[in-house]
């Protein structure tokens, strides 16, 4: 299984979902599979599921969606005990898990290609839902299944290393091009304004 | 920290329309989060680092909310990444409330506190985060208000450090 594939079948499932990428092979592939204006592409490590996890608790009625990295994970450990008391029910994390430090160009490992289990440090954690997918036929019923239900998911994916996002053009939007795009468009479609970009 | 001083700060971030607070809990200004439980109008989200502390107030204030982070200046450390990176870089307005640890007006300074106190500020301006050291409780409201203000305006963090009659 290749993250490319994955999100390839995620992409096809979008309609009204919030969509925060971290750095940086997802980011590049999910900006080149979907231009939608709920995509949040942040530009660093490390981050996405706090953002993520920050608008779902302030959209609860908004399905978010976070796609990460095993490297950006590992990062932000302690974001999985904050996700497993908090327990956001609009909010499913995708993990693509290649083991190695992709972007560094020399793809040394990460812990999870030794001993560490992310899904299982997880589910210590307190998240419910956490699982390890290992081919595309899972992904499509249980990742892509998270879609529609009620209850935080955590999944960790397990894909070979994969160098087609450096085919793939860079997306060229600012990061505060990407913001107000986005912020807009959330203020169109849930009705009210964003406050910080309120009166000029 | 008197009761009055943390019920006024509180109704203060309410007053500034302080909707979301994220927290780790320091020792200085811990009496403001039962107060802050209670207050319906404000949802209060515990952490387990400062760090995602600031991530999920940005994400909170991407979605509609106008989030505030309270933390130890300890966290200023700790959170120091996120802050450049989400706060900054993205541009996203939060108010940090921040108990001054061993600044030169902490009240319970020690030898323990005064190293973090020392590097504080440099910290700060290094990320290029503007702050007010609030020492009392004269015009605390309206100190509030001009904080989140010059957030939103700059669409940045913004810092309030509470030392003084804050950390009696």
């Amino acid at each position: 299984m290749i993250r490319h594939s994955c999100l390839e079948l995620l992409a096809a499932k979008m309609t009204d979902q919030l969509v925060v990428t971290s750095q940086s092979g997802q980011r590049i592939e999910w900006s080149h599979l979907s231009k939608h204006e709920g995509n949040l592409l942040l530009g660093m490590m490390g981050c996405a599921i706090g953002v993520a996890t920050g608008l779902a608790l302030a959209l609860p009625h908004r399905k978010v969606i976070a796609l990460d990295s095993d490297g950006s994970v590992l990062l932000s450990l302690f974001n999985l005990a904050t996700l497993g008391n908090l327990r956001p029910k609009n909010l499913v994390v995708y993990v693509f898990d290649n083991g190695v430090y992709s972007g560094s160009r020399i793809s040394y490992p990460t812990a999870t290609a030794g001993n560490t289990d992310l899904a299982a440090m997880a589910r210590g954690a307190g998240i419910l839902n956490a699982r390890t997918i290992s081919d595309i036929a899972e992904f499509k019923t249980k990742g892509i299944g998270a879609l529609t239900s009620n209850e935080l998911g955590f999944f960790v994916c397990k894909v070979e290393e994969s160098l087609l996002h450096r085919e793939i053009p860079r997306p060229n939007t600012d990061l505060a091009e990407n913001k107000y795009r986005f912020v807009r468009y959330l203020e169109r479609t849930e009705g009210k304004a964003i406050l910080f970009v309120g009166r000029g | 920290m008197r009761d009055e001083l943390a019920q006024r700060l509180v109704q203060g971030l309410k007053g500034a329309g302080i909707d979301f607070v994220t927290y780790l809990p320091e020792t200085r200004l811990s009496q403001i989060l039962p107060l802050i439980r209670t207050e319906p109008a404000i949802e209060l989200i515990p952490t387990s680092s400062e760090q995602e502390a600031v991530t999920i107030a940005v994400g909170a204030t991407l979605g509609g909310k106008q989030a505030a982070v309270y933390m130890e200046n300890t966290g200023v450390y700790v959170s120091s990444y996120s802050l450049l990176v989400t706060g900054k870089q993205l541009g996203v307005p939060i108010l940090l409330v921040i108990g001054y640890l061993g600044g030169v007006p902490d009240q319970r300074n020690s030898f323990l506190y005064a190293t973090i106190g020392k590097h504080t500020i440099s910290v700060l301006e290094g990320l290029g985060i503007e702050y007010q050291i609030v020492e009392e409780g004269e015009k605390l409201e309206s100190k509030i208000c001009d904080a989140v203000r010059a957030a939103n305006a700059q669409r940045a963090p913004y810092a309030l450090l509470f030392a003084g009659e804050f950390s009696e």
